[in-house]
């Protein structure tokens, strides 16, 4: 009576519901765990009746053309999610991942659980051991330093078990891809970095060098940070062309560190490529300078536009120009790591910035050395990001507002006269 | 309807390789349709009107570029986390054994080593040049005989090569001798 493939008719006609032909066959597992405990009832519908007993319908459940319509006419709600989504979990029983019955699976979940002890234990031992060589002192035959690189040993391997033990937890990978991982916590933090590292960076460094932002500006970066630029609400790739009209405002940037703590960084702007006729060559401008800008793994937004004048703001935003005629000119955005003076337990010393503005060649924007200001106040290259800029139809409007002139001026290639060419005999040419 | 048969599927399912890249040394098996063990060529029958097919390849070839063959299946996100779980912890276990192992092993060559070293610090009386400086005993007059013979027993090399084929002897080497093969050879 019942055809070839009853589950598959099924699924097709959505007239009624889900009919069980077959029971749905718990696997035994050899484990010697107790059986899990029946799923929470969080749901208010259970596994076999779409149609509530009670009048209210849930709209993660309905899965039904008619309930659908039901649903809109008497809540005037939408259903959320697909209808397959919705037929899913309003017919399946709802078990926690964890404790889905598969065999091989729960086995190995046994592993991963005793590993995470044996992990969770190290660290313990180990902190134990921190404690110890703190109090005790150097050990005979060791000097401060030595002693010192022991204990900074030691916590680096405590960081690395923290990792290591929740590196196998499937539900981890799986709030970590859903962007719900917390950033306080050493695991989220390593697997974004990982992720991060594995694509991104590997752009943004490509791009960089390619662009030659690298030797020209500052001489080495090594990225930790990651950036992302956004101008208005467009999000701007590394290197991309940026309108005039649009980098009028300053932009937003998310700037996401992967170690722990928060630090103080400073946010410089610079453009290399400013023309300068009369030497035929390019001169450096400022765009933007800003200091004591305060970030950490789960503060990652800075906004250079509520930045504070007085004690982080330095060279206020300029909008970027290029005169017609002209190539594209780079616009490469520094992330430099402040100093910490003290040790890692107390807050970051920031920069006096009154004394910074006092000083002429770190407030003036033409021919702003970046590498003098990072070497001055031993900066650390921690994050970098690039945009470009191009003549368009609104950067003479951009010129007008920012009060500067030439926004009527032309570049063009200078001729240069050929050789003179000496015309050759006759004979050469057979 | 007839759907094409699943026994080809299941034997090239995406979970291998389905177009591997072959090294220059196998360039042999393309150009001829055939699927044998060794990647050098061997002699077929001249066959006139091209190359000889192998009608297994023919067959899998047909099969994998048919309207109705099923495509590929993916896992579900929850099936792909099992499966991942699955792996993390069959790698985990590997790992653990393969480190056990080996430490089994250093810990066997430490004792060895100690041993040994204990052995060639010895004469037949069994006393080190310690011992006999501290329990007050004459050193050997001919002492340097003694002391560490048994270790260098021990460390002699006869018959360590007892049963290994002398064939073995014979190096690695990038490129041919000047003959190639030496028929006269014998043992």
């Amino acid at each position: 009576m019942a055809s070839k493939r009853p589950i598959t008719q099924c699924l097709r006609c959505t007239g009624h519901d889900r009919i069980h032909i077959l029971p749905i066959r718990n696997l035994m597992t050899t484990t010697s765990e107790p059986p899990p405990p029946p799923p929470p009832t969080d749901r208010s519908s259970s596994e076999d009746a779409p149609k509530q007993q009670s009048s209210t319908l849930n709209p993660f459940l309905v899965h039904t053309p008619r309930t659908e319509r039901k649903l809109l006419a008497t809540q005037s709600q939408y259903p959320i999610g697909s209808r397959r989504r919705r037929a899913a979990l309003a017919t399946s029983s709802n078990i926690p991942f964890t404790q889905l019955p598969y065999q091989c699976f729960q086995e190995a979940r046994k592993i991963l659980l005793e590993d995470r002890r044996e992990k969770i234990a190290e660290i313990e031992k180990m902190r134990e051991r921190i404690e110890k060589a703190q109090k005790e002192g150097t050990r005979q035959g060791e000097g401060e330093g030595e002693r010192e690189h022991r204990v900074r040993s030691m916590r680096g391997r405590v960081e690395d078990l923290k990792v290591l033990a929740d590196i196998n937890d499937p539900l981890v990978k799986k709030r970590f891809e859903d962007g719900l991982g917390d950033m306080n916590k050493p695991i989220y933090r390593d697997l974004a970095n990982k992720s991060w590292r594995n694509y991104k960076r590997k752009v943004l460094l490509q791009r960089i060098t390619q662009m030659n932002v690298i030797p020209d500006i500052l001489p080495f970066i090594d990225p930790s940070v990651s950036t992302s630029l956004v101008f208005g609400r467009k999000k701007v790739p590394h290197g991309e062309i940026v309108e005039s009209t649009l980098s009028e405002r300053a932009p937003s940037m998310e700037l996401q560190c992967f170690d722990k703590g928060e630090r103080l960084v400073t946010i410089a702007v610079v453009n290399p490529d400013v023309p300068n006729v009369e030497k035929d060559g390019f001169a450096y401008r400022c765009h933007f300078l800003a200091s004591n800008v305060r970030i950490s793994p789960t503060e990652t937004g800075v906004d250079a536009a509520t930045l504070n004048d007085e004690s982080q703001v330095i060279i206020p935003w300029m909008a970027p120009y290029v005169q017609k005629g002209l190539q594209y000119q780079r616009h490469a955005i520094f992330i430099l790591e402040q100093p910490q003076y003290s040790s890692s337990t107390e807050p970051p010393t920031p920069l006096d910035l009154v004394e910074i503005k006092k000083q002429a060649r770190y407030t003036n924007r033409d021919g702003f050395k970046l590498r003098s200001f990072a070497d001055r106040y031993r900066l650390k290259p921690v994050g970098v990001d690039l945009f470009r800029a191009l003549w368009d139809e609104g950067t003479v409007g951009v010129m007008e507002r920012l009060g500067v002139s030439g926004g009527d001026v032309e570049f063009k290639r200078k001729r240069v006269e050929p050789l003179p060419y000496k015309r050759l005999k006759g004979e050469r040419f057979r | 309807m007839q759907v094409p048969s699943t026994g080809l599927l299941r034997a090239f399912s995406p979970l291998y390789k389905t177009t591997p890249c072959l090294p220059w040394t196998a360039r042999g098996c393309v150009y001829q349709q055939r699927a044998s063990f060794s990647s050098t060529e061997q002699r077929q029958k001249r066959n006139k009107g091209g190359q000889k097919k192998d009608p297994r390849i023919t067959q899998i070839r047909y099969h994998l570029q048919h309207p109705l063959t099923p495509r590929p299946l993916r896992f579900s996100r929850t099936r792909y986390l099992r499966h991942w779980t699955i792996h993390r912890a069959w790698q985990l276990y590997q790992s653990k054994l393969r480190t056990q192992r080996e430490r089994d092993l250093e810990k066997q060559y430490n004792t060895m080593h100690a041993a040994c070293e204990a052995l060639r610090l010895i004469d037949n009386h069994g006393m080190t040049t310690q011992d006999r400086a501290r329990l007050g005993e004459p050193p050997q007059d001919e002492g340097g005989k003694e002391m560490g013979r048994l270790y260098r027993i021990a460390m002699l090399k006869h018959g360590v090569w007892d049963g290994v084929p002398i064939e073995y002897a014979r190096i690695q080497t990038d490129s041919p001798g000047r003959e190639g093969w030496n028929h006269a050879w014998t043992q």
